[in-house]
């Protein structure tokens, strides 16, 4: 599904060359879930942006469903984020000026792939139903995240990309969001790579890998 | 601590120095234009007081019938006989490029108070040799020399004459020498001759015998027949000044959004309200007098690019000299700081009161901004619908006036038609966003697109507003330009009906005639003649008026060449009965008469003549483009005969194989006149044409200058913006939107708001265009002109419009495309 | 001497309201009222050392600087209503003789300038014209011949017949248009002889010697139509005649002077004025002159003669003394001379007060003669 092999990254700062990853292997298959920890600024972010191609590598190579990223072009890497990826981020990332549907919908209707009935099913188990109408700044922070995991999911992702999602919510609201999320991964069974912090919202996933000084450390739960 | 809160308030633009930059670019441009303008009225103004303090203006002037030049023994004969005529030499030096008049008076009986004042010793210094040279100090760059070495210099002019000592008048007219008449004498070597004698206004009630006398009435002063023009170029700054607003608005206001959260922390901290509200009124003052500051500093430097066309169209169309330096009175400086503060503190009110109205508890402004901006969308088209009634009340008002009346009610009929048309135009768009909205639902991007559009309405809607009206201005005054130019071209073309003109002293041509018709080769002479005279009495369907007033006659000579062409607005009868009526004993008179008169064919006018009072039916209405002044057309041989007026210059129409060479030789060998009296037809249009050019150039180039102000209100508003916009792309480009098309989403989207609001601007721009020449033309010229449309200008107008949206969104579509959106994406909500 | 105009002339130019640019030099040094104290050695200097020649001295004097012809009139319309008159003609020379300009048509060495006033009751008014000429031009807007006599500007003319030239005289002047018209059309006729004042004419005005040529045809008598308020009325009285000239009238510490011309009813006439400065031990300088019916005069010297203001008025913001006490102890005369009406300020270019006045006995008031006052430089 995913496959990332020897990949090293360094950026620039007016310190000098800021060495972020020291040679990454990481694999996650179909329906896996992956979480991945470490410190404030190890470079958790930097490995899930890689990941979804918003990025290049220095060295390595990054494939998707066995697609090279480094063998794609900007567009063809475009397309290949909005058919086959999700993305939730921590700060939620919805459109302000479209509504609830509207956002939900988005990504799907981009990839010309909206499927009305998961759509309106998504709306249910995000627990939106009748909110359609609402524009995001009219949700709370928890319902907001929700609209953003729906969003990723509405285009049935072979791989979802989440950072922080949790991040930004009281302890409450991030417990259901994560229940839901990991509901809804299983319901979908994508491949789901999650960027926290928290080892309590590391614990029910699958497999937890650790960034240090730019390397990965397995450990398992 | 109003000063620390001062601070805290200022350190929002260390952060964001674009919005600083726009505030300060608002300022800069709104008291740019606006300062510019005024200081080219003001130079203008201060050129006519001037004018009308010199000796020559308001002063009736008697000239001797025989057309033979006045001599001393005129003015001593006249003088003897107790008239108080004095006498004036006026001749012309020419330094270099420039024409210097040379003014000689007789200070002892100079009509009353044109007075210079002084001393006995000033007045002998002046008096006897070797006499004084006054002049203003902005003529001594022509002679090459300072102000400090002016007085008592004696330069040299042309290496030909020595100017008397040089002493300087601040109130004389630039390029005008005065001296006493026997100083000017000798330099002018004009021995016993004058060129004027001068009495003051209304002294005679009659010229003596052999004199002809001409009122300082029929010389209208300049002041009065500039005023609407110089109205025209206020509103013009208005117009620009406004725009400039605008700008500086959007800046205050998104810069107020984004210190709500730091007001309101102050206020929960115990600062009062009243100490808030001093703290940005203080933060407005510091930012107004910087911003005019450099509005002055720019405006002047405009005002100097733009002040030598103004001169030239100030002299070519009403004989109005005005300076090529400016003059910057006191008031002036004052007057350009209040208009920018004043301008500031309007545009700022909004802020102020939001200020005072700050709600500590408030959490966060977001949740009610939709509804809010529905609110202020209903307000507008308020508004608007109140701007309507105004601007239709005012219509309905201006068609009851009599023409040429109610300039300030057609700048107010346009004020109140913009402002309701820019009012109305954000609850249009946003009506027209909402339905494309529901149409292209099936089109992600696009209805992204749309809706994201409609987001940005708040803010992107005073920067349309701008450029709605800088749009709709400039189609109207294009159009009234391009309409003026094909009539004015066409008319030329009819009212120069003969190939030939000649041009020389009424003695020379007279006898020229009698010449000319011996000539085999010339075909047909045309001889126009100049006069004037008092009309008496006006009856038309208005009922009858008495007055005295002096007004312009022009003779023209009614053969087949001159009828079949010679353009006319207006006829009793049509063309034909027009022309016989003419020669028959009827008059026509010049559309400003008829519009300053309100008379139409068949009125009479009574006028007195040499044989009595005598009426004189009105066979027709003639265009008279170019003329301030009121006129009246008579047979060329009637006003000689029966008006004592002069031979004007000659047409000629010659044969096919006429020498022309041969002919101008004829007439300087014969008649001793200037090469140059013969003047083909196609040079007089050539220079007409150039004369109208200059006319509208400084309209045009202000119009131009208020269009580029809308661009940078559009723009200023789009880079104050561009960070958030770009989190926003970066968001869809996270979802798998290509780079490519985000980058050109802003264009598509800009470009689209931009056609709109250029849809809209051309039905206003036309509306624009019918006040200006139905209206406003008439009242500032005399002349009407018909309306003209140019579907080209529409076209280029709504050109602009999409391309001033688009260079506006080129900048920040360019940042985004060079900077990562990934670091976009990093950024958050930082 | 009486006559302001003379000053006049010069300020004339002084003010000619024309001319002037940035910063003049300021005065700083006293020139005397109008600039009469004006040092003016390149001119011709007035002394008495040569007898007065007529007809010739009836014209211009050009070499001296400044010089007057000046006629003031008690007159009395058919009701026997009193009315006074002026006209007056001033010349000052713009340039020394040896300066002259070469006589091109527009050059000049002389201005003029004419005053003319009438008074009736409260009602006065004034006119005043200006012009220029050439000494060596024969014709000009203003001048003066000698013989036969014609001294005018413009259309203002007073003139003598080719056999009477300085015996009989017609004035004519008026002004204004309209409703506002006024002006008097005049036949004057001598009854006496020309009066000189001094030795040769020359009337010292300072104890330093500066003084003037100065005669006077006192015994004018006069008729004509005078028109007033737009009305014209026949009138009858009598007028003086002065005839004045010099380069320098007065010291530059003379700030002005009190002038009187005075017609008594037994046929005599009386000169009298003093200069206020410059006098000895800077007092003031007076002078008197007393002429019989026949012309036979009566000097009488600074000592002799005192002047004295009795009552002041305010006219045009100054304080002027409208009723004055005037005594010559060697005549035996005490006299009281007053304004028939404060209001004859002329508002000229030089301002000045000029009026008719009243003579009385100072003991018993009776009525003993009219005549003309005139006072400068307050």
């Amino acid at each position: 599904m995913l496959v990332l092999h020897q990949v090293h990254k360094t950026f620039s700062t007016p310190q000098g060359e800021l060495p972020v990853l020291n040679g990454i292997d990481l694999t996650l298959d179909q329906g896996e879930s992956l979480a991945l920890m470490g410190e404030s600024g190890s470079g958790k972010s930097t490995l899930l942006h890689l990941a979804a191609g918003l990025d290049v590598p220095d060295q390595g190579h990054i494939s998707i469903e066995g697609q090279r990223l480094s063998s794609l072009d900007e567009p063809a890497r475009a397309r290949l984020r909005r058919q086959h990826l999700g993305l939730v981020f921590q700060q939620f990332h919805l459109v302000p000026s479209l509504n609830v549907i509207d956002n939900l919908r988005l990504q799907a209707r981009l990839a010309q792939r909206e499927d009305a009935e998961w759509t309106a099913h998504l709306l249910a188990r995000l627990g939106l139903a009748g909110r359609e109408g609402y524009f995001p700044e009219q949700l709370s922070g928890g319902q907001q995240q929700r609209l953003a995991i729906g969003r990723a999911l509405a285009v049935r992702p072979s791989l979802l990309l989440a950072d922080e999602p949790t991040g930004n919510l009281d302890e409450q609201s991030a417990d259901t969001v994560l229940a839901l999320l990991l509901e809804l991964v299983a319901e979908t069974r994508c491949a789901l790579l999650m960027v926290t912090h928290s080892a309590r919202v590391a614990a029910p996933l699958d497999r937890l890998v650790r960034l240090h000084l730019g390397r990965l450390e397995d450990s398992h739960p | 601590m109003i000063w620390r809160v001062l601070v805290t308030l200022l350190a929002h633009y260390r952060r964001h120095p674009g919005q600083l930059a726009m505030l300060l670019l608002g300022l800069w441009v709104a008291s740019a234009l606006w300062s510019s303008v005024q200081a080219v009225n003001a130079t203008a103004k201060d050129s006519y007081a001037r004018a009308n303090a010199l000796f020559s203006a308001e002063v009736d002037q008697l000239t001797r019938r025989d057309g033979q030049p006045l001599t001393r023994e005129d003015y001593l004969t006249l003088r003897r006989a107790g008239l108080p005529v004095s006498p004036m030499l006026e001749g012309t030096l020419e330094v270099g490029e420039v024409r210097l008049t040379l003014i000689g008076i007789d200070p002892l009986t100079l009509p009353n108070d044109n007075a210079l004042g002084g001393d006995g010793a000033a007045l002998t210094a002046f008096l006897t040799p070797p006499w004084q040279t006054q002049l203003a100090p902005e003529t001594l760059d022509i002679l090459g020399l300072s102000r400090r070495e002016a007085p008592g210099a004696t330069p040299d002019v042309n290496g030909r004459h020595q100017l008397p000592p040089l002493a300087l008048r601040p109130d004389l007219p630039p390029d005008t020498l005065v001296m006493d008449i026997a100083a000017a004498a000798e330099l002018l070597e004009s021995g016993n001759t004058l060129t004027q004698l001068v009495t003051a206004p209304e002294a005679l009630s009659a010229p003596p015998d052999g004199y002809r006398l001409s009122r300082a009435a029929t010389l209208a002063s300049p002041e009065q027949l500039t005023d609407s023009f110089h109205l025209n170029l206020t509103a013009l700054a208005l117009l620009s000044l406004v725009v400039g607003l605008f700008i500086v608005q959007a800046a205050l206001g998104l810069a107020m959004e984004q210190r709500l959260t730091t007001l309101r922390t102050l206020r929960a901290l115990g600062v009062p309200a009243t100490t808030l509200i001093l703290a940005i009124l203080l933060e407005l003052l510091v930012f107004g007098v910087l911003g005019a500051a450099l509005g002055l500093a720019s405006g002047i430097w405009l005002a100097g690019q733009l002040l030598p066309d103004v001169a030239t169209t100030l002299s070519s169309l009403y004989q109005a000299d005005v300076q090529r330096s400016l003059v910057l009175p006191w008031h002036y400086w004052l007057g350009s700081l209040a208009i920018t503060l004043g301008g500031l503190l309007l545009a700022g009110s909004g802020v102020l009161w939001r200020a005072a109205r700050l709600n500590v508890l408030a959490l966060g402004q977001s949740q009610a901004w939709r509804r809010g901006y529905q609110r202020q969308l209903t307000r507008m088209s308020q508004g608007g619908v109140a701007a309507a009634v105004i601007a239709l009340g005012l219509v309905l008002w201006l068609g009851r006036l009599p023409p040429g009346q109610g300039v300030m009610a057609s700048f107010g009929f346009v004020a109140a038609l913009l402002l309701g048309s820019a009012l109305f135009l954000p609850p249009l768009i946003n009506a027209v966003l909402r339905l494309l909205q529901r149409l292209l639902h099936r089109r992600p991007l696009a209805h992204w697109a749309v809706a994201d559009s409609q987001l940005q309405l708040p803010r992107l809607s005073l920067a349309m507003m701008a450029l709605l009206i800088a749009l709709a201005t400039n189609l109207g005054v294009s159009s009234m330009v391009g309409g003026f130019r094909l009539t004015f071209l066409d008319w030329l073309d009819q009212r120069l009906a003969a190939p030939l003109y000649i041009n020389a002293e009424s003695s020379t041509l007279a006898p020229m005639l009698d010449w000319l018709e011996a000539q085999p080769e010339i075909t047909e002479t045309l001889p126009t003649a100049r006069g004037d005279v008092d009309l008496l009495a006006v009856d038309s369907k208005g009922g009858e008026d008495t007055t005295r007033e002096r007004i312009a006659l022009f003779g023209i000579t009614p053969s087949p060449t001159i009828t079949n062409r010679w353009p006319l607005l207006d006829t009793q009868e049509g063309r034909s009965a027009a022309w016989a009526a003419l020669s028959a004993g009827s008059v026509f008179i010049n559309e400003q008469m008829a519009v300053a008169k309100q008379l139409a064919p068949g009125d009479t006018l009574t006028l007195d003549t040499p044989q009595g009072a005598t009426r004189f039916t009105i066979a027709a209405v003639y265009p008279d483009y170019g003329n301030p002044r009121q006129q009246i057309v008579v047979p060329t041989e009637a006003l000689v005969q029966r008006f004592g007026g002069e031979i004007a210059s000659i047409g000629l129409v010659a044969t096919e194989g006429a020498e022309r060479q041969a002919l101008r030789q004829a007439l300087v060998d014969r008649f001793d006149v200037a090469p140059d009296a013969l003047v083909d037809q196609q040079e007089i249009k050539r220079l007409a044409t150039q004369i109208f050019e200059r006319t509208f150039t400084i309209t045009r180039a202000l119009n131009g200058l208020t269009l580029g102000v809308a661009a940078l209100a559009l723009f200023a508003t789009l880079l104050a913006q561009a960070r958030e916009r770009q989190r926003q792309l970066a968001s869809l480009w996270a979802l798998g939107v290509p780079r490519n098309t985000l980058t050109q989403l802003p264009l598509y989207q800009l470009g689209g708001l931009a056609l709109l609001t250029g849809v809209v601007a051309i039905p206003l721009g036309i509306a624009i265009t019918w006040t200006l020449v139905a209206i406003i033309n008439v009242a500032a010229f005399g002349w009407r002109l018909p309306l003209y449309l140019f579907p080209w200008d529409i076209f280029i107008t709504l050109l602009t419009a999409v391309g001033v949206a688009l260079a506006a969104a080129a900048l920040p579509s360019l940042q985004l495309w060079r900077s990562s959106p990934q670091a976009m994406l990093n950024k958050g909500a930082a | 001497m009486n006559h302001p105009g003379f000053a006049a002339a010069l300020l004339l130019m002084a003010s000619m309201t024309l001319i002037g640019c940035e910063k003049s030099p300021p005065n700083a040094e006293p020139q005397g009222f109008a600039g009469l104290g004006e040092d003016a050695a390149a001119f011709a200097q007035a002394d008495g050392a040569s007898p007065l020649s007529f007809p010739e001295d009836h014209g211009p004097h050009p070499d001296y600087r400044i010089e007057w012809w000046y006629l003031t009139a008690n007159l009395e319309d058919a009701q026997g209503e009193p009315l006074g008159l002026q006209w007056t003609l001033f010349r000052q020379a713009l340039t020394p003789p040896d300066e002259r300009p070469d006589p091109a048509p527009w050059n000049a060495d002389q201005v003029w300038m004419a005053h003319m006033g009438i008074s009736r009751g409260a009602t006065h008014v004034a006119a005043e014209r200006f012009g220029r000429s050439h000494s060596q031009h024969a014709n000009g807007q203003a001048g003066v011949n000698a013989a036969p006599f014609e001294a005018w500007i413009d259309d203002w003319v007073l003139k003598s017949p080719e056999d009477a030239s300085f015996e009989d005289f017609t004035l004519s002047a008026y002004s204004g248009e309209g409703a506002d018209r006024f002006g008097y059309s005049l036949t004057l006729e001598a009854q006496g002889p020309i009066v000189q004042h001094g030795e040769n004419g020359f009337n010292a005005k300072t104890v330093e010697g500066q003084g003037s040529r100065y005669y006077s045809q006192p015994f004018l008598q006069i008729t004509g139509q005078v028109t007033l308020n737009g009305e014209t009325r026949e009138v009858s009285g009598q007028g003086w005649l002065d005839r004045e000239w010099s380069s320098q009238l007065l010291t530059p510490e003379q700030t002005g002077w009190d002038w009187f011309s005075l017609h008594l009813n037994d046929d005599r006439k009386l000169m009298a004025y003093r200069l206020r400065g410059g006098g000895e031990d800077g007092g003031d300088y007076a002078f008197a002159h007393l002429i019989s019916a026949d012309g036979e005069t009566e000097l009488i010297g600074a000592d002799r003669v005192t002047l004295t203001p009795l009552e002041t008025q305010s006219v045009a913001g100054r304080d002027m003394p409208t009723r004055w006490s005037l005594t010559l102890p060697d005549a035996d005369m005490q006299l009281t001379v007053e304004a028939r009406h404060p209001n004859r300020w002329m508002p000229t270019t030089v301002p000045y007060w000029e009026g008719d006045v009243v003579v009385r006995q100072a003991d018993s008031q009776e009525n003993i003669g009219v005549g003309y006052l005139e006072m400068t430089g307050y």
